[in-house]
């Protein structure tokens, strides 16, 4: 199998797991349809920064490879499995997200705060991705040489946490009662 | 000058013996929504505005207001 297909599928079946067990997690609590949006978008407040913390250890581990002997497979795999966390958390910030749960509960987690809340991050993201583009091409006029892959996964770190961040920030305040 | 929407969500729904999760219940968001409300921190659209004025038993005018 293509090294790339295989952290592909690592990836994609660390996905699936962390979300089976999160699910099997919520199934124990016989809650009604407001209590589980209301648990879940708890739970989503303090996942965030989790996630984006586990995002950015990656691109350590990424760019630490970059200048390394590391053998091809390796890169490949983490490359693959880096790529399909990067899709889950931008269909995540995309979408409503808890797409295991029933569509009442994903309406109900989605709600006007948090839609507002959403949008607020993803403005953030475009904002630091496209200040992290800016300093990528400025870089590369003092004769540093930048592929274009390192370039869009340089751009792609300061983004991707940057709007997690905010999020994360915008449903915690959300949460607090004031 | 600034402007701001204030409200008196939390005087009224005390009032009527309601805590924030059945009153978001029964508008159909979450606590957290209407605790932003409340607190100022996010205003609420016109259609949320409406549901939470009826919900309360109020016209939109007595719950939200402009302060300068």
């Amino acid at each position: 199998m293509d090294d790339y297909m295989l952290g592909f599928l690592a990836g994609l079946a660390a996905v699936l797991v962390v979300a089976a067990i999160v699910k099997l997690l919520i199934r124990k609590k016989p809650m009604s349809v407001t209590e589980k949006a209301e648990y879940l978008s708890k739970r989503r407040a303090r996942m965030l920064p989790m996630l984006a913390i586990i995002f950015l250890s990656q691109q350590a581990a990424f760019f630490s490879a970059v200048n390394s002997p590391a053998p091809h497979s390796a890169y490949a795999v983490k490359i693959s499995a880096w790529l399909v966390l990067s899709i889950v958390i931008l269909a995540a910030l995309a979408t409503k997200g808890f797409w295991l749960e029933p569509k009442e509960v994903r309406d109900l987690i989605d709600d006007e705060n948090t839609r507002a809340n959403r949008n607020e991050a993803m403005r953030w993201g475009f904002l630091f991705s496209m200040g992290g583009a800016i300093a990528v091409y400025a870089l590369t006029l003092f004769d540093l040489s930048i592929s274009a892959r390192d370039a869009v996964h340089i751009v792609m770190t300061i983004g991707i946490p940057a709007a997690l961040i905010r999020w994360g920030i915008l449903e915690r305040r959300a949460h607090r009662d004031g | 000058m600034a402007e701001r929407l204030a409200n008196r969500l939390k005087d009224r729904r005390t009032e009527l013996g309601l805590t924030q999760a059945e009153l978001a219940e029964r508008v159909g968001v979450t606590r957290k929504t209407v605790n932003t409300v409340e607190n100022g921190v996010f205003t609420p659209s016109a259609t949320l505005a409406i549901k939470l004025a009826a919900a309360l038993e109020l016209s939109v005018e007595q719950l939200f207001w402009i302060e300068r």
